[in-house]
């Protein structure tokens, strides 16, 4: 099943209970009784979001955590994005629940940063057409003894040295080798293509490696 | 930029062979390329040192106390829209995204990117299609095994998982790109499991990770410097569990 067709699945069942709304409404005149109804849809929802997006609240917390670079400001970020996640719910219909949750974060931290912080939103554009055209393999002399340096490298230096990476290479990094996901769910999380995901790995990976490789702390 | 682009740049075919998104014969294509290569070669050392570094290394960190307890009470004050919300934003958000990069990368398309599977697919479907879906017909694996050593340098691991509900009934040559690839087949119900074994140079593992080509399940994953892909029509969680019995199984069971 491809991308497209799983989000036409999604679409359809959206679909099909928007419409499932619509006769329920129609069957609960009183009001009265609509509050009573709403309150058991609300029970049913609950259990939804307790299954789909509570499981993924630690790979969500770390995620913001690494997108917006603070403990205070990851919670809000997921707090708010867990919001979302409920008020959507009822979209949400099959396909990964923690690429479905990740996605919601992603965005949610972007709007955060984008308001609070504009400035960290660097136009990466610029940035992979640089390095695109430098993309030169490097020494491979150099390798043995920057392997080495890698090996040694200890949590502190391995955070900063993410922590500065610009966004985008640095989101794709952590959803690959901290989080797990594959090529095609970061592709789906971060609304880019697959090839974009590679080259922002590739370069991410670049910059880690260049770092803390390098024999200056 | 074109599709050669990813082709031109073989770093970044370094980097999708070591997060295991490449199919058997372009894993293997890039091992030769990475042993003809030295400067591919230091790549590929470095990227398996620091992915070793973030996943031995790296803190994770847990959610503060009382983050789901704050959520699920700002949850449980409130109702879901009907009209889904995330969608729109997130389509708003992907069209930005490509606006945004102008035409580096929009020209790709992910097919080209995307290898891993097509020919996994297309050889059990092949397979399901043919008089005999297993070229040797056993559950044994003392006559598979050698049946592999006849045929290829090296026989992949056999272990029957009859008492799990996961019968072995015997195995084949696929023949992916230009490579032999051993399968065992092994039964589930009414349905196939097709599994595949591919040695590889280098041994980090990798977790099971699932994607769904053409309605198959598909879990791949690499234990001990094999490649392995789990293939079949039966469901996730029952695919799960065959992986799980398959990794966790010694043969002398």
């Amino acid at each position: 099943m491809t991308i497209a067709s799983i989000q036409t699945d999604r679409a359809a069942s959206a679909k099909k209970e928007r419409s499932g709304d619509h006769l329920r409404i129609i069957s609960n005149q009183t009001p009265r009784q609509d509050d009573h109804k709403d309150m058991m849809g609300g029970e049913d929802d609950n259990a939804r979001f307790a299954n789909v997006v509570l499981p993924h609240l630690g790979d969500a917390y770390a995620l913001a955590r690494w997108i917006t670079g603070n403990r205070a400001d990851a919670e809000d970020v997921v707090q708010d994005a867990c919001l979302r996640a409920f008020r959507a719910i009822r979209s949400f219909a099959n396909g990964s629940a923690r690429a479905w949750v990740l996605t919601i974060v992603r965005n949610t931290a972007y709007t955060w940063i984008s308001k609070n912080r504009p400035a960290a939103l660097v136009v990466v554009d610029d940035l992979e057409a640089v390095e695109t055209a430098q993309a030169i393999p490097g020494d491979p002399n150099a390798a043995t003894s920057e392997t080495a340096l890698i090996a040694q490298a200890d949590a502190a230096r391995l955070t900063a040295a993410i922590s500065a990476l610009p966004i985008p290479f640095r989101e794709t990094l952590i959803l690959r080798d901290v989080q797990g996901l594959d090529y095609r769910e970061i592709a789906e999380v971060t609304g880019v293509p697959i090839g974009t995901v590679m080259s922002r790995l590739a370069r991410g990976r670049s910059r880690l490696i260049a770092t803390i490789g390098s024999k200056e702390p | 930029m074109t599709h050669s682009m990813i082709s031109e740049d073989p770093r970044l075919l370094v980097h999708a062979y070591f997060d295991g998104e490449l199919d058997p014969a372009n894993a293997l294509a890039v091992e030769k390329r990475m042993a003809a290569d030295p400067a591919l070669a230091a790549e590929a050392e470095r990227v398996e040192a620091l992915q070793r570094l973030l996943r031995e290394r790296l803190p994770r960190e847990a959610p503060p106390l009382g983050l789901r307890g704050r959520i699920e009470a700002s949850v449980a004050m409130r109702r879901p829209r009907a009209q889904p919300s995330w969608r729109a934003l997130a389509a708003s958000i992907a069209v930005t995204a490509m606006l945004a990069s102008g035409s580096t990368w929009v020209a790709l398309a992910p097919e080209r990117a995307d290898t891993a599977g097509n020919g996994v697919v297309a050889a059990h479907i092949r397979s399901l299609m043919a008089p005999q879906p297993i070229d040797v017909a056993s559950s044994d694996r003392h006559t598979i095994k050698p049946w592999f050593n006849g045929r290829i340098p090296e026989a992949p691991r056999v272990i029957d998982l009859a008492n799990e509900d996961f019968p072995l009934v015997g195995g084949r040559l696929d023949v992916i790109g230009q490579t032999p690839v051993p399968t065992l087949v092994y039964r589930y119900r009414q349905h196939l499991i097709s599994l595949m074994a591919v040695p590889a140079s280098y041994r980090a593992n990798s977790a099971p990770a699932l994607r769904t080509v053409g309605g198959y399940n598909m879990l791949r994953w690499t234990d001990e410097g094999v490649f392995y892909w789990a293939i079949s029509d039966i469901g996730t969680a029952d695919l799960d569990k065959f992986v799980q019995l398959f990794r966790t199984s010694s043969p002398d069971q």
